[in-house]
């Protein structure tokens, strides 16, 4: 099965990857057209569909016919075909990566697509306003944002080195759950934004305000499928991608941080980038070659995986030194940082504990924008046999001892006890 | 005043059961009292050194300790069937037979000792 999954995800690194784009109208082609080519300069098979397309289909006889799904039709009322919002959750939850744009109206449809991956977006018409942090070529409402990079995530796998360039972004705002571990916020919005309708006078307070709104959202579900929400169609835009970048605050940018960024997350969602995979798991005595039938407790174990990351297509050895290795009986009884080598072998030698029973060598690795790793493989410790305990403790000597006096002592009380004649009857016949 | 007379009772008393022990006792039994004496002895030793050093080899302190304990016992069970004054009550058990239990029972004591000893 394993074998099996391994083989599968070498193939779709190969293989040219079928990527869907779903677009309002046909003119997204031309005003992404940066973005697009560079998904088929990657070796995508870039199809290009409008949403509501009658003969629409992700899958065909339980196959999927994509493994990446790009939705830039913010104003869909309905998709067109056999697609719907339960089988987009479907293709992900069956592996699919998904880049959803949404804008300040947004259809109910998308707003429904992404409320099932954990972000909110905000009410029909609101725009995200930043009255500090504002393009010069923003039109007077101030919703075209230049959101400062220190907004983005810090993942250079998922957003590329920050090189302190703005954003250039106008949309709605996005609303994550905090305790949802499986979202990750990639950009945030400047503190002094609010998202509230710019035609409208502020009655209420705004729903996302500051650093709690977020600009783009990212999810990775348990199964490592990966989901980008942005609020902004544009933010992927030829426009927003090619436009300069003039701040109030006087400092000038030839070209907005965009493109770097939208290339970087769109490498990250569709899984060229922070892709890790365990080749090989060996674990035996130390000075041995092969895994005993079972371990004994106090053994000296020597255990070794290989972990290799997706560079550019190809699987390279990974390299990190923060790799834990647990060794797991219901609680972690041992919990080391494993050595790597230039091969992406992490090796670490730990001595099993002093408690027998079936364990696990369990190694788990959560990192921001990388694929979980998760890999348990189980033996089993058993006690010392009789006669492998340790023998003539010195300090055990006196009960030594006291053993063998007994049986002495034994010995000579019983020739004495039988040897012995009451002098007794003799006394009394006298 | 009273606490004089008590103290000159109980001297009394311990006098009195001395004398008693030597003059009746059969020497037999006298020699059985001097070995449970020797075991006790060696018994009390262990305890204090176990406390003293720790239970490390717990086992072997086990053994050690509840074989003197097992001698101690087995030495009382002798002492009562070799006691004349018990004959009535160890009807058809002569004393050699009692000796030949003793010796049984130590070695089933000796060899598990020397089992858990390690």
């Amino acid at each position: 099965m394993l074998r099996l999954l391994v083989l599968s995800v070498c193939v779709a690194a190969t293989v040219a990857t079928n990527t869907l784009v779903l677009v309002d109208t046909l003119a997204t082609r031309e005003t992404h057209s940066i973005f697009l080519k560079s998904l088929q300069e990657r070796g995508h098979e870039v199809s290009v569909k409008a949403a509501d397309d009658p003969s629409l289909q992700l899958s065909r006889y339980g196959e999927y016919l994509y493994q990446n799904l790009v939705i830039l039709a913010p104003g869909v009322e309905e998709f067109g075909g056999a697609l719907s919002v339960e089988t987009i959750v479907e293709f992900v939850d069956g592996g699919g990566n998904v880049l959803v744009a949404g804008s300040r109206d947004a259809a109910d449809l998308i707003r429904e697509l992404v409320t099932e991956v954990g972000v909110e977006m905000d009410e029909e018409g609101a725009a995200v306003i930043d009255h500090l942090h504002y393009d010069a070529n923003d039109d007077g409402q101030h919703t075209l944002i230049a959101a400062p990079s220190s907004g983005l995530i810090e993942s250079d796998v998922m957003v590329g080195p920050s090189d302190g360039t703005p954003i250039l972004y106008r949309g709605t705002g996005l609303i994550t759950d905090a305790e949802n571990p499986l979202v990750l916020p990639v950009l945030r919005a400047p503190s002094t934004s609010y998202c509230y309708n710019p035609t409208q006078a502020i009655t209420d307070y705004p729903h996302a305000t500051g650093q709690n709104m977020l600009l783009v959202a990212a999810l990775q579900a348990r199964n490592n499928a990966r989901v980008v929400v942005s609020g902004s169609l544009e933010f992927f835009s030829d426009a927003f991608i090619m436009a300069s970048v003039q701040t109030p605050q006087g400092s000038f940018h030839e070209r907005s941080g965009n493109g770097k960024v939208v290339e970087a997350l769109s490498r990250w969602v569709f899984k060229e980038e922070g892709v890790l995979r365990v080749v090989s798991i060996d674990h035996h005595l130390e000075g041995e070659k092969h895994p005993p039938a079972a371990y004994t407790i106090k053994q000296d174990v020597e255990y070794k995986i290989k972990v290799e990351r997706l560079v550019a297509g190809s699987w390279k050895p990974f390299n990190t030194t923060d790799l834990q290795m647990e060794f797991v009986r219901i609680d972690p009884f041992v919990r080391v940082t494993m050595i790597p080598n230039s091969e992406g072998v992490f090796s670490v030698t730990f001595k099993v504990p002093d408690v027998y029973g079936v364990y696990q060598f369990k190694v788990e690795y959560n990192r921001v924008g990388f694929t979980r790793l998760f890999n348990t493989t189980q033996v089993s410790v058993r006690p010392f046999t009789h006669l492998e305990y340790e023998r003539f403790i010195e300090c055990a000597y006196p009960y030594y001892a006291s053993a063998i006096s007994m049986m002495v002592g034994v010995f000579f009380f019983s020739l004495v006890f039988l040897h012995h004649k009451d002098p007794a009857p003799k006394s009394k016949a006298e | 005043m009273r606490y004089k007379m008590s103290s000159t009772t109980l001297i009394g008393v311990v006098r009195n059961f001395l004398d008693e022990y030597m003059r009746t006792t059969p020497k037999k039994l006298k020699m059985v009292d001097a070995y449970l004496g020797y075991v006790l002895m060696t018994g009390i030793l262990q305890f204090v050194y176990c406390c003293l050093v720790g239970t490390f080899p717990f086992n072997s302190f086990l053994s050690g300790f509840i074989c003197t304990v097992g001698c101690f016992v087995l030495g009382v069970s002798l002492r009562l069937q070799a006691n004349p004054q018990n004959r009535h009550q160890f009807v058809g058990v002569s004393p050699e037979r009692g000796f030949a239990d003793f010796v049984f029972a130590h070695i089933i004591l000796h060899l598990v000792t020397v089992n858990f000893i390690g």
